[in-house]
C-alpha cells in the first residue's frame, strides 16, 4: 500500500465516518473525494506548468549559453508565476469583427480538453483519480480527449477574425489529425504486449527485477517507442513540429490574437499537454511509478515520485530537441506523417504480433 | 454515372509585414496564397527610406561620411570603403599601405559580423532559434574589436578620406588573432546544428530556384549570384584596396536554390578567415593617413568606386562640381537589387518558404530603402 | 513510393549533380539513418554549448565581472575639459564643433576677444547626436571629449540638451581628451 492511497483512504473513512455521524448519503463522500482530487491535480497541473515553463526558459538559456530568468527571486524562480500573474491582470482583447463566443470557447475547450487527460493517469499503486475505474479503456480515453483540443484552437483561430490564426488552426488540425494515426498505432503495439488498455495494467505488466521489466527494454518495441515520441511531439506542437504557431511564418499562429487570461489558457494547457506526453510516455514504456530500485521500493519512495521523475526526464528530453532543431515545412510534415511514420506504424505492429505469436 | 463535387476555394491576400517577425525589419510582402501556396508576392517597400542620397547634397564630404555607416548598418565599414574610395579617387589621393590593409581587414571582419546576422536569422525562420544565439555570440566578440578601434558597436564612423580615424589600439592584433583562432571551429559548430541537418536541407534545397540568366538580367550580386554558379567577385573581378596581394577563393554553387545561396555565405566566412590571417601577418608599419586639406573641394567631375559588401555589389557613385558638397551622391545598394529578384524565386513555393527564402538572399532593408 | 521530401544527395562543397529519380528502399534507409545521425549531432552540438562559459551581461550590475565596460575611446556622452581648482574651461568657443557637427546639434555662443575668448553658452542637443565624433575630432584645443558613459536615457528629451553647466560638471572628471589607445 503506497503512502498516497494510505493518506486518501484515511481521508476518506474520516468523511464516510463523519457522513454516518450527520446522516448524510455516502454518495456525497464520493462526489467530494472526486472534486477534491481533481481541484489537487489540476492545482499540481498548474504547478507543474509554472516549473516546466521556468525549466524551458532555463534549458534554453544554458543551451544557448545564455542564463536565462535571473532576476525575480533567487535565479529567477518566480520568473513565471509573476508572468501567470501578470497574464491574469492583463487586458483582454477580442479583436473587431472577432466571433466572441467562439473566441472565448476556443481556449477554454482546449484547456478543458488538456486537463481531462489528467483523469486516468496512474500516479502511484491504484492512486488514479477515477477512483473505482482503473479505466479499461484508459489509454484510449486519454488520446480521444487529446484530439478534442483541436476543436477549441479551430474555435480560436475561425473566432479570432485573423487570417493567420485562421492558417495556424486549419495546419493545427491537419497536423493533430494526421499524427494521431501513427500515434494510436505505436501505442496498440504497447496495448498488444501489455494485452490491456488499462493504464495501471500497463504498468502492473512492467514489473520485474529493478528496471528490467520495462517495454523500452524490449527490441520489438523500440519502433513503437520512437514512433510514438515523434508522433507525440508533433500532437502538442513542439519543434519541429511546431507549424501551426510557427512564429516566423504565422506570426503565433492560432493565438495571434489572445492576450491575458485567454492566452494563458492556451500556454497552460499547451505545456499541460506537454506533460501528459511525458506522463504516457513514461507510462508505457518506461515503467510508469514503478521503481528502478525494485518493487516494492527498498526506500518507500512513493511512486509518485519515480513516475514525476521519469515524465520531467521526457519532458526535459523534448526541450532539448526543441532548441537543436529547426522545424518542418507542412507539406513536409504530412508526408512524414502519412508516407513514413504510418507505414512504420504498421510494420511495428507486424512485428510485435509476430514476436508475441512466436517468441 | 460519375458524381463530381466542387468546393470552391477563394484565393486569401495577405500582409505580411511591415510587422512580422520575419521580414528582417519594415518590409511589406503582398502575398496572395491558393491555401498554403505562394500564388503572388508583391514586395512593397520604401517603410524605411531616409533620403540618404538627398541628405548628402547639403552636407560636406567629411560630414557625410558618418551618414554611409547608417544605411547598411550591417555592413558599416564596406559602405564606409565605398565612400571613401569614391572621394579618394575624386581627390586623387593614394591611402598608405598600412591604411589599405586595415581597411581590409575592417571590411573583411564586418563580412563575417554580417554573415553571422545572416545565419542567425535565416536559423531563427526556420525555427531553429539556438543557432541565433550562438552567432550574435560570436558576432558580439567582432563588435568588441571594432568597439576598440573605432569606439562605437555598430556604426563605426572609423575610415577618413585619406586614411582612418585613429591607428588600431595595442591589443587588436592580439585579440582578432584570438578570435580567428577558434571562430573557425564555431562555423563547423553551425555547419553541424544547421546547414548539414537533415530537416533544414529540406526546407532549403530545391526552393527558391533561380538561374544565372535570371540572375544577370535582374542585376543580382553576391552570395545569390555566385549561388548560381556564376564566378562573380568585385574583389576578383574590379580588384580594389590590398585584395590583389591576398590569397582566397571565390566560392560558387551550381544549384541556383536557397541551399547554394547559404552555402555560398558559410564557405566565405572562412575566406574572409583566411584573408584576416593573411593581413595580420603582411600588416605593415607606418602611418595610417596622408594629409588631406580641412576644406575638402574636389575637382568636378564624377567618381564611381564600388566593393563587394556582403550582400553583393556595394557602389558609391558622387558627381562633384567643385564646391565642398556632392552635387549628387548615389548608392548601388546591392540588397534593392537582390530584392527584386525575390518575387520570381517564390514561384510555387510554400508559405513557409517565403520566410526561407526571403532568409536566404539576406537583405537588409535600411539597404533597399536607403 | 514516392518521397519527394527526402531527395537523396549528399551534398559536397564542390557542385554536385541532383538526381531527380526515386530513391531506392536502400537508399531510404540510408537517408533516414543519416538524417537521424544529422540530428544526434545537432543534439551533441547543443549539448556541448549547454555547458559552456555564459555570455549573459548582467546588465543593471556594476560589477566588471558581471557587465560589459565601454574601452577607452568609447564615443558616449559629451564633457568640456574643465580644470578641477579654477573651474576654468579649456574651450575656446572657436565654434569649429558648431560648424562641423552633420546634425547641428551643437550651438556655441562665445564671448570675450583673444585669450579671454571663451564658450558663455555651449549647448549640445544629445538627442539629436549621432555621436559621429567629428566635433571632438576637429577641436583645436582638445577641450571637447566623448565620455564612456553611455546610459543617458531619460523620461524626458529636454533633458537630453546638455548645457555648460553640465558640461563643467562632467568636464571636472577628466584631465585629457579621451582616445582609443
Amino acid at each position: 500500500m503506497s503512502l498516497l492511497s494510505q493518506i486518501s483512504n484515511w481521508l476518506r473513512l474520516t468523511a464516510e465516518g463523519l457522513c454516518q455521524r450527520w446522516g448524510i448519503p455516502l454518495l456525497f463522500v464520493d462526489l467530494l473525494a472526486w472534486m477534491v482530487a481533481v481541484a489537487v491535480i489540476i492545482g499540481l497541473v498548474l504547478l507543474i506548468v509554472l516549473i516546466f515553463v521556468y525549466l524551458e526558459r532555463k534549458v534554453s538559456g544554458y543551451i544557448q549559453t545564455r542564463l536565462g530568468p535571473m532576476r525575480v527571486g533567487p535565479i529567477g524562480i518566480f520568473q513565471t508565476a509573476m508572468d501567470a500573474l501578470k497574464l491574469l491582470i492583463k487586458e483582454d482583447i477580442v479583436p473587431r469583427g472577432a466571433d466572441k463566443i467562439l473566441h472565448t470557447l476556443g481556449p477554454i475547450l482546449f484547456f478543458v480538453a488538456a486537463m481531462l487527460g489528467y483523469v486516468v493517469i496512474p500516479w502511484d499503486d491504484k492512486a488514479i483519480i477515477a477512483k473505482y475505474v482503473d479505466l479499461n479503456i484508459g489509454i484510449l480515453y486519454v488520446t480521444a480527449v487529446g484530439s478534442v483540443g483541436i476543436i477549441g484552437i479551430i474555435m480560436g483561430g475561425w473566432g479570432s477574425n485573423n487570417k493567420w490564426s485562421l492558417l495556424g488552426a486549419i495546419r493545427s488540425a491537419a497536423q493533430m489529425i494526421s499524427y494521431e494515426v501513427p500515434m494510436l498505432l505505436a501505442i496498440i503495439c504497447v496495448v498488444m504486449q501489455a494485452e490491456s488498455m488499462s493504464l495501471g495494467r500497463i504498468v502492473t505488466g512492467q514489473q520485474g527485477a529493478y528496471l528490467s521489466g520495462w517495454y523500452c527494454w524490449r527490441p520489438w518495441l523500440w519502433l513503437p517507442l520512437i514512433l510514438f515520441f515523434i508522433a507525440a511531439t508533433a500532437e502538442v506542437n513542439r519543434v519541429p513540429f511546431d507549424i501551426p504557431e510557427a512564429e516566423s511564418e504565422l506570426v503565433a499562429g492560432y493565438h495571434t490574437e489572445y492576450s491575458g487570461m485567454k492566452f494563458a489558457l492556451f500556454f497552460l494547457a499547451e505545456y499541460a499537454n506537454v506533460f501528459v506526453v511525458g506522463l504516457i510516455g513514461a507510462t508505457l514504456f518506461f515503467g510508469g511509478w514503478l521503481s528502478p530500485l525494485g518493487h516494492p521500493d527498498p526506500l518507500h519512495i512513493p511512486g509518485f515520485f519515480w513516475l514525476m521523475a521519469k515524465a520531467f526526464a521526457i519532458v526535459i528530453f523534448l526541450m532539448w530537441i526543441r532548441w537543436t532543431l529547426p522545424r518542418l515545412r507542412v507539406d513536409q510534415l504530412m508526408a512524414l506523417a502519412w508516407k513514413l511514420l504510418l507505414p512504420a506504424g504498421f510494420l511495428a505492429i507486424f512485428i510485435v504480433a509476430v514476436v508475441l505469436l512466436y517468441i | 454515372m460519375t458524381t463530381e463535387t466542387r468546393t470552391r476555394t477563394e484565393e486569401l491576400t495577405i500582409n505580411m509585414g511591415p510587422q512580422h517577425p520575419s521580414t528582417h525589419g519594415v518590409l511589406r510582402l503582398v502575398v496572395t496564397l491558393d491555401g498554403e501556396r505562394v500564388v503572388q508576392v508583391i514586395p512593397d517597400i520604401g517603410y524605411l527610406h531616409s533620403s540618404m542620397e538627398k541628405i548628402a547634397e547639403r552636407l560636406t564630404y567629411q560630414q557625410y561620411l558618418p551618414y554611409a555607416d547608417r544605411y547598411d548598418y550591417l555592413n558599416a565599414m564596406g559602405n564606409e570603403l565605398a565612400y571613401v574610395m569614391a572621394v579618394e579617387k575624386l581627390l586623387g589621393i593614394e591611402p598608405t599601405p598600412r591604411c589599405q590593409f586595415i581597411r581590409v581587414m575592417m571590411a573583411e571582419m564586418n563580412r563575417i559580423a554580417s554573415h553571422l546576422v545572416y545565419f542567425a536569422t535565416l536559423g531563427n525562420d526556420v525555427g531553429a532559434v539556438s543557432v541565433f544565439l550562438y552567432c550574435f555570440r560570436e558576432r558580439e566578440a567582432i563588435l568588441d574589436l571594432f568597439e576598440a578601434a573605432s569606439g562605437q558597436r555598430l556604426l563605426y564612423h572609423y575610415l577618413r578620406i585619406g586614411g582612418l580615424r585613429n591607428d588600431l589600439p595595442d591589443d587588436f592584433c592580439a585579440g582578432l588573432g584570438h578570435f580567428l583562432s577558434y571562430f573557425p571551429s564555431r562555423i563547423d559548430e553551425y555547419d553541424k546544428l544547421l546547414t548539414k541537418n537533415r530537416i533544414f536541407r529540406s526546407r532549403m534545397e530545391g526552393v527558391g530556384h533561380f538561374s544565372a540568366e535570371d540572375a544577370l538580367s535582374y542585376g543580382v550580386t553576391g552570395p545569390c549570384l555566385r549561388g548560381c554558379g556564376t564566378d562573380y567577385d568585385i574583389r576578383r573581378a574590379d580588384p580594389y584596396c590590398v585584395y590583389p596581394q591576398l590569397d582566397f577563393t571565390v566560392p560558387t554553387f551550381e544549384e541556383c536554390d536557397a541551399m547554394a545561396r547559404h552555402l555560398v555565405r558559410q564557405e566565405e566566412m572562412r575566406q574572409s578567415v583566411r584573408i584576416l590571417q593573411q593581413c595580420l601577418e603582411m600588416l605593415p608599419e607606418g602611418d595610417v593617413s596622408v594629409k588631406v586639406p580641412r576644406r575638402i573641394k574636389p575637382d568636378p567631375g564624377e567618381a564611381y568606386a564600388r566593393v563587394e559588401s556582403p550582400r553583393g555589389e556595394l557602389g558609391c557613385y558622387i558627381v562633384s562640381d567643385g564646391s565642398e558638397k556632392p552635387y549628387r551622391l548615389h548608392w548601388r545598394a546591392p540588397s534593392f537589387y537582390n530584392l527584386q529578384a525575390y518575387p520570381v524565386m517564390c514561384k510555387d513555393a510554400w508559405v513557409a518558404d517565403l520566410v526561407a527564402i526571403l532568409g536566404s538572399v539576406d537583405i537588409v532593408l535600411g539597404d533597399v530603402d536607403r | 513510393m514516392r518521397l519527394s521530401f527526402l531527395n537523396a544527395e549528399r551534398r559536397t562543397l564542390m557542385p554536385v549533380h541532383r538526381s531527380r529519380r526515386e530513391p531506392t528502399v536502400a537508399e531510404l534507409l540510408l537517408i533516414i539513418l543519416e538524417g537521424a545521425w544529422s540530428i544526434v549531432v545537432g543534439l551533441y552540438v547543443t549539448f556541448i554549448n549547454f555547458w559552456r562559459t555564459k555570455v549573459t551581461d548582467r546588465y543593471p550590475h556594476r560589477d566588471p565581472a558581471l557587465n560589459w565596460q565601454p574601452r577607452p575611446g568609447y564615443r558616449g556622452d559629451f564633457a568640456l575639459i574643465t580644470d578641477r581648482e579654477t573651474g576654468k574651461l579649456r574651450c575656446i568657443g572657436c565654434q569649429q564643433c558648431q560648424n562641423i557637427c552633420p546634425d547641428g546639434c551643437i550651438l556655441v555662443v562665445p564671448e570675450g576677444k583673444g585669450k579671454e575668448r571663451h564658450p558663455k553658452e555651449f549647448y549640445i542637443d544629445a538627442g539629436l547626436c549621432m555621436y559621429c565624433g567629428l566635433c571632438v575630432e576637429v577641436c583645436p584645443a582638445d577641450a571637447l571629449t566623448m565620455t564612456p558613459d553611455y546610459e543617458t536615457a531619460t523620461d524626458d528629451p529636454r533633458k537630453l540638451v546638455r548645457d555648460i553647466d553640465y558640461l563643467r560638471e562632467r568636464g571636472m572628471e577628466y584631465d585629457e581628451v579621451l582616445r582609443v589607445q
